[in-house]
């Protein structure tokens, strides 16, 4: 997680607001009826899209690699989440914004976690984490 | 000859570069670039100068050779270079195709480069070729990770933004590898993705 307060604040805020935008896109979209696994498939690739797109704007002000990442992560996510639920019964409004919130701010928790794994340095290029 | 098709593509990209590059990565990247860039030291050779937005950082009073493969970044750099507390020779040159003899560098600067580069493990031997023995090389790069969900990810993005420019899925440091260097450090600056690479020409092949 990056410690200064504008880009941990404002990839939280990033990543909640596309959570609940996918899940009410997919919310919009599935119905009951509609095969458990392909609309968990079909929005989790729509989820992953829309939150590449939303990375797009949210880029100029929040950074590159941790803006896409994150985004991409919870569009995929929230969609699938939604995706599954709907397919299986009807949600109201406030249920599919309560999905998407969770499923962004669950999201960037996990990447907040990832990173603080994942970075740091290694020494010679050995370390696993070493692309 | 420069490869046009990548000349082009850049040239086109340039007047919008930095609207593009956004202040945000900058601003998040800056205290790594600013530490990486503080090693700069002797004959140095900075590949991609882009339009120069990396130059407030680098340290007052280098002289240091810049080269890009577009004219166009290369003017639209031109304010920053005159703004910088020191020398840039900046050059239009493909790395694929520096005419610097062997050697003639002691370290070689790339910020956000290999995932560019057309053939980065050619390039890479063509920094290899013009630094000397124990020279060195400090990358600040984007790269593919090796971790799931991460890997596909970058996989799929790396299908649209390669029609415009970078990949986001490279094993640069493979590629340094792969090229003749010795690795000396890696440090992760963000997930295995945004990375610094520090590496060495050895001093005996």
């Amino acid at each position: 997680m990056d410690h200064r307060l504008y880009f941990a604040l404002g990839d939280f805020l990033a990543n909640l607001v596309v959570g609940v935008l996918v899940a009410l896109a997919v919310w919009w979209i599935v119905t009951p009826g509609w095969n458990m696994f392909v609309a968990m498939f079909a929005m989790m690739v729509l989820g992953m899209i829309l939150g590449m797109i939303a990375f797009m704007p949210i880029s100029i002000k929040l950074g590159a690699m941790e803006t896409m990442v994150p985004l991409m992560f919870t569009g995929m996510v929230s969609g699938m989440m939604m995706g599954m639920g709907e397919a299986m019964m009807t949600h109201s409004l406030a249920e599919a914004v309560g999905v998407g919130a969770v499923a962004g701010a669950g999201n960037i928790a996990f990447m907040w976690i990832a990173n603080s794994l994942l970075r740091g340095v290694t020494r010679d290029g050995k370390s696993s984490a070493d692309a | 000859m420069p490869d046009l098709v990548t000349q082009a593509k850049w040239d086109k990209i340039a007047p919008k570069f930095d609207a593009m590059a956004g202040a945000g990565a900058e601003e998040r990247w800056e205290p790594f670039k600013r530490k990486l860039f503080a090693n700069m030291d002797g004959r140095v050779l900075f590949l991609a100068l882009g339009t120069g937005l990396d130059i407030p950082v680098f340290p007052a009073g280098k002289t240091i050779t810049a080269i890009d493969i577009s004219p166009k970044m290369i003017e639209q750099a031109q304010e920053r270079i005159a703004a910088y507390d020191g020398t840039i020779d900046a050059q239009v040159m493909d790395v694929h195709e520096m005419p610097f003899a062997e050697g003639s560098f002691d370290q070689v600067f790339t910020s956000c480069t290999f995932c560019s580069v057309q053939q980065p493990v050619e390039g890479l031997k063509a920094l290899h070729r013009v630094l000397r023995p124990g020279g060195q090389l400090f990358m600040f790069e984007h790269t593919g990770s090796r971790f799931y969900p991460f890997r596909p990810m970058m996989d799929l993005m790396s299908m649209l933004t390669e029609r415009m420019g970078p990949a986001m899925n490279r094993m640069t440091t493979d590629n340094v590898r792969a090229a003749g260097f010795q690795i000396v450090e890696v440090n992760n600056v963000y997930l295995d993705v945004v990375k610094t690479i520090s590496a060495v020409k050895p001093d005996h092949e």
